[in-house]
């Protein structure tokens, strides 16, 4: 366990380092510079041009620019190449914005697939099963920003709430409860929007695992010995198909600093998505590296999650 | 039941000992038939290809008889089936059809005419990039699942290594270096083939180094795949289509070049377990070439499902693409694509809800098409659905 630990830890260091590696070069290689974003500005004059690259490192060769950029994302100096921010402070800010999208998204998509997925999978080929399934495609294909005018066009159109942005401009001298509520009718949308795909794709998973222990012989025997349906499934059956599962909490991690680049520019909502993605038409390398560099972590740190919790739920596994 | 030709009619014939009747060509078109889902998304995806050529054919040109490009400001939003206003439009403005099928945009375009420029454009965008990661996925995963044991030497290491620094220095600037690592990647690599070509004599002292292995080639390649799973696939699609000029070739190659780590895999778990099947080994006692194991005995059982999975994955790249032009990146203005045709039209949504729904309802239906056949095909040629006849 310890040793299974150790080694694996160090084989994801190695990756991460090589992560590292490779998103500075596709950035540093590409062409264009910052410091020549916006030629026609009269105020870039070519000594400011050169203090700004001095500045930025970028008159260095590129393995110091490596080393200096780690360095100071290690030790928190970072600072954002447009505002000066530090970055990290950045990311935080933004993050506790994405958060309540991202706790919403993931309750709405694991609420929603268990009981689709594993009603579709006891009823198979029956109506049930066909329409979700069907439902399940449909949802898979929508693309994102033509389904999130649609939900605008009903939401707006028949609810009349307000739903672009976090919430409403002043509202925060209101009442307490208008300004709860005005928050929840800003989260509905983005949450749901987020969920639809997370639903579609774990609730035909839910069915494939499910139809798979369904067939197995100990529930046959269950069957046979006379038990009622709903102890076999429920009892016998679930609980072996909720095994690879548990592995996926650690999956989910990735999308805790992911926040979706279209559905964020769409509801205008302040979050990590699109902070990179304004971060990428600035060409301001830190946060993109930044960001970059912690979703590799957090991918990394959820494949171990849930290769840990697979040995703790299934005791056939030896690492 | 079906009938044997070889044998006289009234002879009594046990079905169970007869070879199956149908080709397995024809057992899996039977199939595909029975699955309406499936063949339904057949039928659509031919129909969007038929429109996509056509669309390339009429809307393309220098004086094309559809122009995606024409402006006509006195008739813009104007609603589906409109006819055109004729005494306000000069002869060439006038819309071949007669008709705004799918009414105009804010600059009173046709968007019939942009629709079906940009049905190529999704079209190719997903081909090209799946053709791209699907190849790549094939040659490494087949490489990993076939040769995945043998070893890489320090001394490919090292030739790798310089080759490497030559380019990177050539690219640099430093010119003489790069000359020098080059001239010393030739060197080793001269040397080691002039002793391969006596094998029976040891290697002398100063070259024993070379020869130590260090990491097998399926340990390099899956480390590989583990490198590029950790990126986040539609941001860094978009930082590098942000950071390249806009062009419909980069995204199709950025496409294809971040989504291959599936193929990868797939294709090594299937050469894994065909190269320990009985087949391969009589093959090997043959004496047959590896090339012609891999490409005449082992990929032919593995290509399948990969198909599959490149069917369900042109409809992700369609998706992406979309998203891609719906942000403002890649193709440039003027053309048209689904995408930026209701990235336009978002700003109408309430006045000319046309312009969304029009580009959202094809991408949904062509994307929906290829997820049903690809899921379906991935359930016919699942062996344990078959049914002997």
């Amino acid at each position: 366990m310890l040793s299974y630990l150790g080694r694996s830890t160090l084989q994801k260091l190695v990756t991460l380092f090589f992560v590292s590696v490779i998103s500075f070069l596709i950035i540093h290689l590409a062409p264009g510079e910052p410091s020549q974003i916006d030629p026609l500005n009269p105020k870039f004059t070519p000594e400011i041009v050169e203090r700004m690259r001095k500045e930025f490192h970028l008159d260095k060769p590129l393995y110091s620019q490596y080393l200096l950029f780690y360095r100071d994302l290690f030790t928190g100096r970072i600072v954002s190449w447009k505002d000066n921010q530090p970055v990290l402070g950045k990311i935080w800010e933004r993050f506790l914005n994405s958060l309540p999208l991202f706790i919403v998204g993931t309750l709405l998509t694991w609420t929603f697939s268990f009981p689709v997925g594993i009603r579709s999978a006891i009823g198979r080929d029956g109506v049930y099963d066909k329409s979700t399934t069907f439902l399940a495609y449909l949802l898979i294909s929508i693309p994102g920003f033509f389904f999130a005018y649609i939900m605008i066009i009903l939401v707006v159109t028949h609810l009349h709430v307000p739903v672009i942005g976090m919430e409403t401009f002043g509202v925060t001298s209101a009442s307490p409860l208008v300004h709860f509520m005005d928050r929840t009718w800003h989260l509905v949308l983005p949450s749901i929007l987020g969920a639809t795909g997370g639903v579609a794709v774990l609730s035909r998973y839910v069915r494939s695992q499910m139809l798979e222990i369904i067939g197995q012989d100990y529930v046959r025997t269950a069957r046979a010995k006379g038990l009622s349906v709903e102890t076999v499934y429920y009892k016998h059956a679930l609980r072996n198909a909720l095994l690879p599962f548990v592995t996926m909490f650690g999956l989910i991690l990735p999308g805790l600093i992911g926040g979706s680049v279209i559905i964020e520019s769409i509801f205008s909502w302040p979050g990590m998505g699109r902070m990179a993605y304004e971060a990428i038409l600035a060409r301001d390398y830190p946060i993109i590296l930044t960001v970059n560099f912690l979703t590799a972590v957090l991918v990394l740190l959820g494949t171990l999650v849930s290769d840990l919790l697979y040995m703790v739920v299934d005791p056939r596994i030896k690492l | 039941m079906a009938t044997h030709p070889q044998f006289p009619p009234g002879t009594e014939l046990n079905e169970a000992y007869m070879p199956p009747s149908r080709s397995p060509w024809a057992e899996t078109w039977h199939l595909l038939r029975q699955n309406r889902m499936a063949y339904t998304g057949l039928v659509i995806f031919l129909i969007f290809f038929a429109a996509a050529l056509a669309g390339l054919a009429v809307t393309s040109g220098s004086r094309p008889w559809l122009d995606p490009a024409r402006v006509r400001l006195q008739e813009k939003l104007r609603p589906p089936l409109a006819k055109p206003a004729t005494e306000t439009l000069s002869a060439e403005e006038i819309p071949a059809l007669n008709i705004y099928l799918l009414g105009t945009d804010e600059l009173g375009r046709d968007v019939f005419a942009r629709m079906l420029q940009g049905a190529w454009v999704s079209l190719t965008v997903g081909f090209v990039a799946v053709g791209i990661a699907v190849v790549i996925g094939i040659l490494l995963g087949g490489i990993a699942g076939y040769y995945g044991q043998l070893e890489i030497l320090l001394g490919h290491m090292t030739f790798w290594a310089l080759v490497a620094g030559a380019i990177a220095t050539a690219f640099s600037g430093m010119l003489k270096i790069a000359a020098a690592l080059s001239l010393a990647a030739a060197t080793g690599w001269t040397c080691w083939r002039l002793r391969q070509a006596s094998p029976d004599k040891p290697l002398p002292p100063w070259l024993r180094w070379a020869a130590l292995p260090t990491l097998q080639v399926d340990t390099l390649i899956m480390r590989a795949v583990d490198i590029m799973l950790c990126f986040p696939s539609f941001f860094l699609i978009l930082t590098v289509v942000a950071l390249l000029p806009p062009s419909i070739y980069n995204i199709m190659v950025i496409i294809g070049l971040t989504s291959w780590m599936g193929t990868t895999r797939f294709v090594r778990a299937e050469f894994l377990s065909l190269r320990e099947q009985d087949f391969v080994a009589a093959a090997r006692a043959l004496g047959i070439s590896d090339m012609r194991i891999i490409f005449r005995h082992i990929m032919p059982n593995a290509v399948a499902p990969v198909l599959v999975s490149a069917t369900l994955g042109i409809a992700s790249a369609m998706l992406t693409e979309a998203g891609l032009s719906f942000l403002g990146f890649g193709v440039p203005p003027p053309h048209a694509t689904w995408g930026n045709i209701l990235s336009d039209g978002k700003a109408f949504i309430f006045d000319a809800p046309w312009l969304t729904f029009a580009p959202g309802l094809v991408i949904l239906v062509v994307v929906l098409a290829f997820n049903l056949f690809g899921e379906g095909m991935r359930d016919i040629l699942n062996p344990k659905l078959r049914e002997r006849n």
